[in-house]
C-alpha cells in the first residue's frame, strides 16, 4: 500500500535504510556539514530533499551506493514499479511515513545538537554602550573609528511582539464585500463590446483594419448611445431596402452619416448630447420620434412647474419640435458645428452626395460601371459563366471599394511619409503590395500586372518601374 | 477589346487616392494602385461567392459580400 518514495529511497544506502531510524540517518548526514552545525536555526538548510541536495549532503558516488540501489532512472523507475505491485517489506510500514514527519527529524536534530539550550535574546536588547564624549574631533576620523556594523538579526523578537502590537501596524480591513452599482454611476465601465462591434460595423472606414475596441476606452459617449447602438440591428438589415429604394444616398451615405456622430462625441462641443442623440441619427425616425416624445414630456413639465394651465397640450407639441428641429438642421448643414471636421459632407439630402476625406479634400467614386465589369469578372471565374451582379451587391461592392482606397492611401502615404517624400511613388504601392503578401520571391509585380492589365498600361508601368 | 481598352478612369483613381492621403501621386502609381484594387475586387468577389454558394444562394448576394468585406480589408491592410 505504501507507495514508495521516490526520489528518497533509493538514494539512501539500501543495506542500512530499513534499521536505522530515519532521524538518526539525517542527522549523521547533517553532521558532516559543519555549516549547518554552527547555524542551526534556519531549517530550510537542513531538510534537503533534492536529490542533488542529498547527494552533496551523503557524499555518495553513484558507484558506492548500496548494491541494490539501481544505477539508472530506468532501473529506479523498474523498481518502484515492482514495488508498487508486491509491497514486500514495505508492508508492514504503512504509518511510517506519518511518524517520520520533517518536524521529528528537526526535534531530533535539535535534541542530538543542543540539549541545553536557551532562548535567543534577541540582539537590540543589548544596549550599545555610550561613548565617551570627545569635543573636537574630526568627522572623519570619527567615522573611522566607529565600530564595525552588527550583523543583522536573524530571528524575530517573538518575546516583544505583544508590546508592538499596541503601536504597531493598524489591523487589516476586512475586504469590502460586493456591491450592487449604482444605476446612475457613469464612472463604472459597463460591458459594451458587443455594441462596440456594432459600431464598428457602421463607423466609417479610419483605417478599418486598424482600429481596435479598446481604442475608444473611456469615451462615456458609447455608454450614453447604448440605446442608439441597440437600434442599430434594424438599420443595418434595413439597409438593402434603403439602398434600393434611395440610390442617390447610398453607398454608405447614412451609414457614413452614423458613423461621424459616434467620432465627432470625442470632441468638446457645445450640443448637449440628449440632443445630440436627435441630430446623429436624421435618418432614423423612430429614434427620433422617441426621443422628441421623451423631450416633451420633459417641457410638459417644465411648464407644469412654470403654472401655465391653458391648452398645454398644444403649445408642447409645438414647442417641443420647435426645440428639436433647429439645431438638428443646423448642425446638419454647417459643418463648422461638428468639431475635428472629420469625414463631413456637404449633406443636402436631395443632390448627389459629395463625401469629404478625412483632409477635407472630396473624394470621387470610382464609377459604378467598372466596378460591376470587375465585380463580374471575377465573380464569374467562380460561379460560372453567367454571373448577375445585383443592385445591392453592387452597392456593397461599391462601399467596400471605397473603404479599400481609404485603407489603401493611408497606408500609402503613411509609406511615403516615411520615406520623407511628398508624394506617392511606385515604391510605396510595391511596399504596400510586399506587406500584402501579393508579391514575394516568385510573384513580382509585373507578373500580376501582366495577368490582369491591359497592355497599354502595362507599358505604362513599365515605363515607370524600370526593373 | 474596345472594353479592354479603357479599364479605368485613371483620373479618378488618381483623385480618390489624392484626397484620402492628402499627397499627390506620381505620375503612374495609379496603375499600380488599380491593380492592387484588383487583386482586393478578386479576392473579394471569391470569398464572396464562396459564402454565398455556400449558404445556398445561386448569384453572390450582397448580405454574404458584406460578411466577407472586413476580413478581406483587414487581409488587405499593409
Amino acid at each position: 500500500m505504501s507507495t514508495p518514495r521516490p526520489r528518497g529511497r533509493p538514494r539512501l544506502s539500501g543495506s542500512s535504510e530499513v534499521d536505522s531510524t530515519p532521524g538518526d540517518t539525517t542527522i549523521t548526514r547533517i553532521q558532516r556539514l559543519p555549516i549547518h552545525n554552527r547555524y542551526p536555526l534556519t531549517p530550510s538548510r537542513l531538510t534537503t530533499t533534492t536529490p542533488s541536495g542529498n547527494r552533496s549532503a551523503s557524499r555518495y558516488t553513484p558507484r558506492a551506493r548500496g548494491a541494490g540501489a539501481p544505477s539508472t532512472p530506468y532501473g529506479l523507475r523498474a523498481m518502484q514499479r515492482r514495488a508498487a505491485n508486491t509491497p514486500g517489506r514495505d508492508r508492514r510500514k504503512s504509518f511510517r511515513m506519518q511518524r517520520e514527519t520533517t518536524f521529528d527529524i528537526l526535534r531530533n536534530l535539535g535534541r542530538a545538537l543542543a540539549p541545553t539550550s536557551e532562548a535567543i535574546r534577541s540582539s537590540p536588547k543589548e544596549e550599545p554602550e555610550p561613548e565617551p564624549i570627545e569635543e573636537e574631533i574630526d568627522e572623519i576620523d570619527e567615522l573611522d573609528r566607529e565600530p564595525a556594523i552588527e550583523r543583522p538579526r536573524l530571528s524575530l523578537p517573538i518575546d516583544e511582539s505583544p508590546e508592538e502590537e499596541e503601536g504597531g501596524s493598524p489591523e487589516m480591513r476586512p475586504p469590502r464585500l460586493s456591491l450592487a452599482f449604482d444605476e446612475e454611476d457613469i464612472t463604472v465601465e459597463y460591458p459594451r463590446r458587443a455594441t462596440m462591434d456594432q459600431d464598428r460595423g457602421r463607423l466609417s472606414m479610419m483605417s478599418y483594419g486598424g482600429t481596435r475596441l479598446s481604442e475608444n476606452f473611456g469615451d462615456l459617449t458609447q455608454v450614453e448611445s447604448e440605446s442608439e447602438g441597440g437600434a442599430s440591428p434594424g438599420i443595418q438589415e434595413g439597409a438593402d431596402d434603403t439602398l434600393i429604394s434611395q440610390g442617390a444616398f447610398d453607398r454608405g451615405g447614412e451609414t457614413e452619416d452614423l458613423g461621424r456622430f459616434n467620432i465627432d462625441f470625442n470632441f468638446p462641443s457645445p450640443v448637449a448630447p440628449a440632443i445630440g442623440d436627435d441630430v446623429g441619427e436624421p435618418l432614423n425616425d423612430d429614434g427620433f420620434e422617441l426621443d422628441a416624445v421623451d423631450i416633451n414630456e420633459g417641457a410638459l413639465d417644465m411648464q407644469a412647474d412654470a403654472g401655465s394651465v391653458s391648452s398645454a397640450d398644444d403649445a408642447t407639441g409645438g414647442f417641443g419640435l420647435d426645440l428639436n428641429l433647429p439645431p438638428r438642421i443646423s448642425l446638419s448643414q454647417s459643418p463648422g458645428l461638428v468639431g475635428g471636421g472629420l469625414r463631413d459632407e456637404q449633406s443636402e439630402p436631395g443632390k448627389k452626395q459629395k463625401k469629404l476625406s478625412r483632409h477635407g479634400i472630396p473624394v470621387p467614386n470610382l464609377p459604378s460601371g467598372v466596378v460591376r465589369k470587375l465585380a463580374m469578372r471575377f465573380a464569374r471565374a467562380r460561379v460560372g459563366t453567367k454571373a448577375k451582379i445585383s443592385k445591392t451587391t453592387l452597392a456593397a461592392v461599391e462601399q467596400a471599394s471605397s473603404w479599400f482606397f481609404e485603407q489603401a492611401s493611408e497606408d500609402l502615404a503613411a509609406y511615403s511619409k516615411h520615406a520623407g517624400r511628398k508624394t506617392i511613388d511606385e515604391s510605396d504601392v510595391a511596399t504596400l503590395m510586399r506587406r500584402q503578401r501579393h508579391t514575394n520571391s516568385s510573384t513580382t509585380i509585373f507578373s500580376l500586372a501582366q495577368k490582369h492589365l491591359p497592355k497599354e498600361l502595362l507599358q505604362d508601368m513599365r515605363l515607370a518601374m524600370p526593373p | 477589346m474596345a472594353a479592354q481598352q479603357k479599364l479605368y478612369p485613371r483620373g479618378t483613381v488618381k483623385r480618390i487616392v489624392k484626397a484620402h492621403s492628402n499627397r499627390s501621386v506620381s505620375k503612374n502609381a495609379d496603375i499600380l494602385i488599380f491593380l492592387d484594387y484588383m487583386l482586393f475586387m478578386q479576392e473579394l468577389m471569391r470569398e464572396a461567392s464562396i459564402r454565398s454558394r455556400k449558404s445556398g444562394e445561386k448569384n453572390v448576394s450582397a448580405s454574404s459580400v458584406q460578411k466577407v468585406t472586413e476580413r478581406t480589408l483587414r487581409k488587405f491592410k499593409g
